[in-house]
């Protein structure tokens, strides 16, 4: 297989492409190409959001107002309702936010030639940041200083077990930071790489074909159409993913600002 | 070498997530199929755990392409 001997540089071509570098362009490169479509995608969102709420009646007439207004029915029954038990809807703006970023942000990167934002890490543990500062507001909030740090042991468990338990739920509060970022920031970004892989190597096979156009040469580009399928097949997961990541962390933003908000 | 490397980083890191995912999509399944009209709520789980379990295959993958510096 003599086309593959060009696939480590090209592999490494994309890697170099998906890091992080900063746009030339914009103001002597102060931004780099992630916040650049991170950027996009903020734009994207609030001229979507500014026409979908524009006229509001009791049924939504556009089609644009129903895909907003269904979403955030989704984003306040099914993920603040469910996980917060009372008080959940005075932090619904804050998780509608939150989807709403992830979603678009995710979705700008499905097309192809652009990146997503949130697959860099400085973006997510920006985002979940900001999430483990209002959850501790949250809690500091709701149950006085003390009690916050206090609820953190299990009730009902003698001494030296409770310390215990204490110190490892506090280090994994911590850790949850790291954990949000870490699996949004995975999955985009391992996602693009899979793609570019697929793509780079259906390249490479029809590569003779391109050059001469001979009988041996077509044959030797028959494998192009078994990557090409894969790669469609990752690319719909690939859309799947997107909305399945923002799911998963407005959830989970939830979960923790209702454990926070009542006895741990 | 380091091709090695990063082939057994990721082969060990994928071989428990994919165990357990496709458990909890069998037990999920079994699960409708003995009430389906949980099916929803089933779904939304299984969903919740896949995405827990794949992030730390994913951060394997990630911190292979990271220990060869090209990230």
């Amino acid at each position: 297989m003599e086309v593959l001997n060009e696939l480590p540089a090209e592999v490494d071509h994309l890697l170099h492409f998906l890091s992080s570098q900063p746009v030339p362009g914009i103001g002597g490169g102060v931004i780099s190409n992630y916040i650049f479509f991170m950027g996009i995608g903020i734009i994207i969102l609030s001229v979507l959001m500014w026409v979908g709420v524009r006229n509001l009646k009791l049924v939504p007439e556009h089609k644009l107002s129903n895909a907003v207004e269904a979403l955030g029915q989704f984003v306040r029954d099914d993920i603040a309702a469910s996980m917060i038990e009372h008080g959940s809807r005075k932090h619904f703006p804050f998780l509608a936010t939150i989807f709403f970023f992830v979603l678009i942000n995710n979705i700008v990167g499905l097309f192809p030639g652009s990146k997503p934002g949130t697959g860099t890490m400085g973006v997510t543990v920006a985002l979940s940041t900001t999430v483990f500062i209002y959850f501790n507001t949250v809690g500091f909030k709701n149950q006085g200083f003390f009690g916050y740090i206090k609820s953190f042991a299990p009730h009902g468990v003698p001494f030296p077990i409770n310390l215990i338990v204490w110190f490892i739920e506090v280090f994994s509060a911590f850790l949850r930071i790291f954990t949000l970022a870490v699996r949004l920031f995975a999955n985009m970004y391992a996602g693009h790489i899979i793609l570019g892989i697929f793509a780079i190597l259906t390249s490479l096979f029809a590569q003779g074909m391109i050059e001469e156009f001979s009988a041996r040469t077509v044959i030797g580009a028959l494998p192009s159409i078994g990557w090409l399928t894969l790669m469609t097949a990752l690319y719909l997961l690939e859309i799947l993913v997107a909305f399945v990541q923002a799911y998963v962390f407005t959830l989970l933003t939830a979960v923790y600002i209702g454990q926070a908000a009542e006895a741990h | 070498m380091e091709f090695i490397g990063f082939g057994l980083l990721y082969g060990l890191a994928v071989t428990a997530p994919a165990i357990a995912i496709g458990w909890v999509g069998s037990k999920a399944t079994e699960s409708t199929a003995r009430q389906p009209e949980m099916a929803g709520r089933i779904f939304t789980v299984f969903i919740l755990s896949a995405a827990f379990v794949e992030a730390l295959a994913l951060l394997g993958f990630v911190l292979g392409i990271l220990v060869q510096g090209k990230l």
